[in-house]
C-alpha cells in the first residue's frame, strides 16, 4: 500500500519537478542561507543555534507525525529552495530519499544524531516472532527525548552551520553554549520530577517504541509497546494486543501513553479490559502552535508533567 | 486433548477478542440474509460500489470529528443511504447503460473520499482501516450499534419476507398483486446501505462485497428454498468470521482479510463437491 | 393495506376504450376499444410485435396508457388485486431458490399483507389450486425441475390461489409438446363453469379457434374481434399478417417462422 502510493507521489513530483524547474531559472543566486529542518523541535533546536544571524523552518507541519507522513510535491519545491538541511537521521525521515532525488541544486544535509549509537530493535519478553513491521532496521530514532544526547544534536548543528556559514562561527559556538546550558538545566529539573514517581510506578506502555532512551537515562521501564516498532505506521495483530494485556496485568502498570496524532482505538481497547488509564496528551514527534510546547525545552517539560500526573 | 481446549480458548480470554468475534457473527449474519437478495437479483455490484460511495461521508466525519470512531457509524450511515438511493435512482434515469452509470459515481466517490483522508497528513493507517476493517478495535459501544442495526435489518426482512420475495423473483406479478414496488424496491436499496455501515469496522470497504455475496453464493449451491439458503449462509458466515478472527490470531494476519479468505475456501469446497458429486 | 376496488357486476368486465399506448419509443397499441363479459374466454393472436404483450399488461395495470381507459368491473385496473397474470415462460428465472408451493403462494401476498405469515386457509386454499391443475404430488420441488407444461400449469395455480376473476395469460402454449398444450386447454375449459374470464395470447390459429369463445386479431390495432368463423377471413389476416400470406397451390400459407422456435407454420383453408 504505501509502496503503491509512494509511486504515485514520485510521478506527481516529477511533474512538480518541471514547475519547479522553471521557478529556478528566474531566481538570482541568493548568498543568505536557508535552512530547513525536517520537523518541528527539530527546527527549534536548529533555531536556538543559529539565532538571529539564520532562520529555521521545519518542513513538517505542526501536529504531523513524521512516521505515517506523506509528502506532497510543495515538499520538493521547500527541499529545493533550501541551502541546509537538518535531519534528524536514523532513518526516522523516511520519506526523504525521493525528496532528495527529485529536489532541485545543491545543499549541505546536517545529520543530528552523527556520532551517536541508536538502540537496536530487541524482543521483549513474551514477544512473538514479529513480522515485517521493522521499518527502522537502522534503530531506534526517538533520541531527542533525552536531553543528555540532544547535546550532541546542538554539537552536530551547531558544526554544520559554521561548515555552511564560516562567518558566523562564533555566534553559532556562543548560542550553541548557552543552550546546552538550558538542556542541562532541563535534565536536572527532569531528574527531580521523576523522584516524585514512586520507584514501582516507573512504568511505561507506549503506542510504539518511542520512549527507549528517555526510560533508560530516568530510570522507566518499557512494560510494553502496542505495536512492536520504532513507527506508528504500522499495525497489531491480535496476539500482540494480548501480549500487552499481559503484560499490563503482570507488571500492574497503570496507565498506557499516546502521542497526541496517534490513533488511540487499541489504546482504548487494551484500556477497557485492564481498567488502566489512557493518557493522550504527550507530545513526542511535534511541537505545539503556541503553548503548551512550542519549543522543545517546554516540550520536555510538558511530557514530564503529564507522565508524573499520571504515574505519581 | 487439553491443549486443544487451551489453544481454542486462548483468545477468549481477552474480551477485545470476545467483541470482535461477537461482531464477526453479527455481521456475518445480517450480510448473509441481505447478500441472499443481493446474490439473487444480482446486485454485487451495485453493493461494491456502495460500499466504495461511502468513503468520502467517513472522511469527511474523520476530519470533522478528529478521527473518533464511534461518531464515524452514523456518518457512514448517513452516506449510505443516501447513496443507495442516490445509485438507484441514477440506474433508474440515465441513458447510459446501469453498470456505467454506477462505475462512474462509485470511482468518483471513492477518489473524492482518499483526497479527503489524504489531507490529514499521517492517513495511511486510518485509510487502511477503513479499507480492509478494524475488528480488533471493535468497542462496546460500537458492538451495541451492530446489535441493534443489524437487529432492525433482520427485522423488516422478516416482515417483508413474502413481499421480497415475490418481487425478486417476479416484478410483475407484485405489480399486479398492486405491491408498493416502489417503496419496497428503495427500502430494500436502504436495507444494504445499513448493512454496508454496520459491517464497516469489521470488513471494511475493499472486501465488503464478498461479505455479501460469497456465504449466500455458497449457500445458493446447496438449497432450493430461500429460507434455508438464507440460514446456510448466516451458517458459513459466522464461521467464517470465528475461523477468521482465530486465523489472525495465531497466524497474525488482518482480521478483515483472513475471514473473507475463510469464506472463499467454503464456497470453493462446496463448488468443487458439487462438480464432484455430479450434481 | 392493498388496495381492493368493489366489483361492479352489471358492468363488462373488461372495458376497454380508445386504448393508446407506447413502449420503448414506438406506438404499441392504437385506439384499441373492447369489452370482455363475465366468464368469456378469448384469444389475441397477432405476428410478433403486434403488442399482445403489451396489451395484457397494461390490462394488467403494470404499464400505463398515453390515452384512453381501462376498466375493470368498472374501476382501474390499478385498483384491482384479482387479475391474475400468467408470464412468458422465458422471462422466468427458474433457477431462484423457490418451490412450485411457493410460487403458488405467492398469490397471496396481496391477501395477506405484511407482516403476516401465510395461515391454515391459505395453505388450504394453495392446495386446491394445485389439485386442479394436477400438480399436488410435485407441490415440493424447486421449480426448474418442472416440465414446460408442469410450469404453466403452476402460473396457473397461482392466478387460482390470488382467486382471480380475470385471467391474462402471455403465451402459454408456446413451446409445449401436443399434450401439454391440450392439458392446458382442458384446465381453461373447466374455469369456464366458475366464471373466470380469461384472455389469452397465442400464435396458433387452429387452437384458438377450435378453443376461445372470441378471437382477437391484433396488429397495433384490432382488425377483427368476433367468433373465429366470422374473424378468420383471407382479408383479415393479410391486414393483420402482411406479406406473410402466401398462395400455394391455391392455398393460401402463412408462415410465421419468426415467430416461434420451432419454426411453426398455421395453414388456413
Amino acid at each position: 500500500m504505501k509502496k503503491i502510493f509512494n509511486s504515485i507521489i514520485v510521478a506527481m513530483t516529477l511533474a512538480a519537478l518541471l514547475l519547479a524547474a522553471c521557478g529556478s531559472a528566474s531566481q538570482s543566486s541568493d548568498s543568505t542561507l536557508s535552512v530547513l529542518a525536517s520537523t518541528t523541535f527539530l527546527a527549534d533546536i536548529a533555531q536556538h543555534v543559529a539565532g538571529d544571524r539564520l532562520n529555521v523552518d521545519s518542513l513538517l507541519p505542526v501536529d504531523a507525525d513524521p512516521h505515517a507522513y506523506q509528502t506532497t510535491p510543495a515538499d520538493v519545491v521547500k527541499i529545493s529552495k533550501s541551502t541546509v538541511l537538518i535531519l534528524n537521521g536514523i532513518e526516522y525521515e523516511h520519506f526523504i530519499e525521493p525528496l532528495l532525488e527529485n529536489a532541485d541544486g545543491e545543499r549541505l544535509v546536517i545529520t543530528a544524531t552523527a556520532r551517536l549509537e541508536p538502540h537496536q530493535m530487541e524482543e521483549h519478553a513474551g514477544e512473538t516472532e514479529s513480522d515485517d513491521e521493522h521499518e527502522h532496521e537502522a534503530g531506534d530514532p526517538h533520541m531527542w527525548l533525552d536531553p543528555n544526547l540532544v547535546v550532541t544534536y546542538v554539537e552536530n548543528i551547531r558544526d554544520g552551520l559554521i561548515q555552511a556559514d564560516p562567518e558566523g562561527a562564533e555566534i553559532y559556538k556562543a548560542n550553541a553554549d548557552t543552550y546546552i546550558a538550558q538542556l542541562m538545566g532541563l535534565d536536572a529539573w527532569i531528574k527531580e520530577q521523576v523522584e516524585t514517581i514512586p520507584v514501582e510506578r516507573r512504568l511505561l506502555v507506549t503506542n510504539h517504541e518511542s520512549m527507549g532512551y528517555f526510560a533508560e537515562r530516568y530510570g522507566f521501564t518499557i512494560v510494553d509497546t502496542i505495536l512492536p516498532s520504532f513507527s506508528s505506521d504500522a499495525s497489531a495483530s491480535a496476539q500482540e494486543i494480548a501480549e500487552v494485556i499481559e503484560a499490563i496485568r503482570s507488571s500492574g502498570a497503570p496507565a498506557i501513553f499516546l502521542s497526541d496524532v496517534e490513533n488511540n482505538a487499541l489504546a482504548n481497547q487494551i484500556a477497557e479490559e485492564t481498567g488502566v488509564q489512557v493518557v493522550t496528551s504527550l507530545r513526542l514527534e511535534s511541537l505545539t502552535d503556541g503553548a503548551p510546547a512550542a519549543t522543545y525545552i517546554e516540550m520536555m517539560k510538558y511530557n514530564v508533567s503529564e507522565l508524573v500526573k499520571a504515574l505519581q | 486433548m487439553t491443549t486443544f481446549i487451551d489453544w481454542l480458548a486462548a483468545p477468549l480470554s481477552y474480551e477485545f477478542m470476545q467483541r470482535g468475534m461477537i461482531a464477526a457473527v453479527l455481521v456475518g449474519i445480517v450480510c448473509a440474509v441481505i447478500g441472499s437478495y443481493v446474490v439473487l437479483r444480482g446486485m454485487a455490484f451495485f453493493g461494491d460500489a456502495l460500499a466504495h460511495t461511502i468513503l468520502p461521508g467517513i472522511a469527511l466525519g474523520y476530519l470533522v470529528s478528529g478521527g473518533a470512531r464511534d461518531t464515524l457509524f452514523w456518518w457512514a450511515l448517513g452516506t449510505a443511504v443516501i447513496a443507495a438511493l442516490g445509485i438507484g435512482l441514477i440506474s433508474k434515469n440515465s441513458e447510459i447503460k446501469e453498470d456505467t452509470s454506477i462505475g462512474i459515481v462509485f470511482a468518483g466517490m471513492f477518489a473524492l473520499g482518499v483526497a479527503l483522508i489524504s489531507t490529514v497528513r499521517s492517513y495511511a493507517v486510518d485509510l487502511s482501516h477503513f479499507l480492509f476493517g478494524d475488528v480488533l478495535s471493535v468497542s462496546t459501544q460500537s458492538l451495541w450499534l451492530i446489535l441493534i442495526f443489524g437487529g432492525i435489518v433482520l427485522l423488516i426482512v422478516f416482515a417483508f419476507y413474502k413481499e421480497f420475495m415475490t418481487l425478486s423473483f417476479d416484478p410483475i406479478l407484485a405489480a399486479t398483486l398492486r405491491l408498493p414496488v416502489g417503496f419496497l424496491n428503495n427500502l430494500l436499496l436502504a436495507l444494504i446501505a445499513v448493512t454496508v455501515a454496520v459491517s464497516l469496522q469489521t470488513v471494511g470497504v475493499a472486501l465488503m462485497v464478498a461479505m455479501l455475496v460469497t456465504p449466500a453464493a455458497t449457500a445458493y449451491l446447496l438449497t432450493h428454498r430461500l429460507s434455508t439458503m438464507m440460514m446456510l449462509a448466516a451458517a458459513f458466515a459466522s464461521l467464517a468470521g470465528i475461523i477468521g478472527l482465530y486465523l489472525s490470531f495465531y497466524l497474525s494476519i488482518a482480521s478483515g482479510a483472513a475471514i473473507v479468505l475463510t469464506a472463499t475456501v467454503f464456497f470453493l469446497l462446496v463448488f468443487v463437491w458439487k462438480k464432484m458429486a455430479g450434481r | 393495506m392493498y388496495p381492493h376496488s368493489d366489483h361492479l357486476h352489471d358492468q363488462p368486465v373488461l372495458a376497454v376504450s380508445h386504448l393508446t399506448v407506447r413502449y420503448n419509443g414506438r406506438v404499441a397499441l392504437e385506439d384499441v376499444t373492447f369489452h370482455l363479459h363475465e366468464g368469456e374466454q378469448v384469444a389475441i393472436v397477432g405476428p410478433n410485435g403486434a403488442g399482445k404483450s403489451t396489451l395484457i399488461k397494461t390490462i394488467a395495470g403494470v404499464l400505463q396508457p398515453q390515452s384512453g381507459e381501462v376498466n375493470i368491473f368498472g374501476s382501474r385496473p390499478r385498483g384491482h388485486v384479482c387479475i391474475g397474470y400468467i408470464p412468458q415462460r422465458s422471462q422466468v428465472d427458474w433457477n431462484f431458490p423457490v418451490s412450485v408451493a411457493d410460487v403458488v403462494m405467492m398469490g397471496r401476498s396481496a391477501k395477506l399483507g405484511p407482516f403476516n405469515w401465510p395461515h391454515r386457509k391459505d395453505w388450504d386454499i394453495v392446495h386446491r389450486a394445485l389439485e386442479t391443475v394436477e400438480l399436488a404430488n410435485l407441490s415440493k420441488r424447486q421449480i426448474s425441475q418442472l416440465s414446460g407444461g408442469q410450469q404453466q400449469r403452476m402460473f396457473i395455480a397461482r392466478a387460482l390461489a390470488q382467486e382471480a376473476e380475470l385471467m391474462l395469460m402471455d403465451e402459454p402454449l408456446t413451446g409445449l409438446d401436443a399434450p401439454s398444450q391440450e392439458g392446458i386447454l382442458n384446465l381453461l375449459e373447466r374455469f369456464k363453469k366458475d366464471k373466470v374470464t380469461v384472455m389469452v395470447a397465442t400464435h396458433d390459429l387452429d387452437q384458438a379457434a377450435s378453443h376461445f369463445d372470441r378471437i382477437m386479431l391484433l396488429n397495433h390495432q384490432i382488425i377483427a374481434f368476433d367468433e373465429p368463423q366470422n374473424v378468420l377471413h383471407t382479408d383479415n389476416l393479410l391486414r393483420a399478417y402482411g406479406g406473410r400470406l402466401k398462395p400455394v397451390d391455391g392455398q393460401n400459407i402463412l408462415s410465421t417462422d419468426d415467430c416461434c422456435d420451432e419454426g411453426e407454420h398455421d395453414h388456413i383453408h
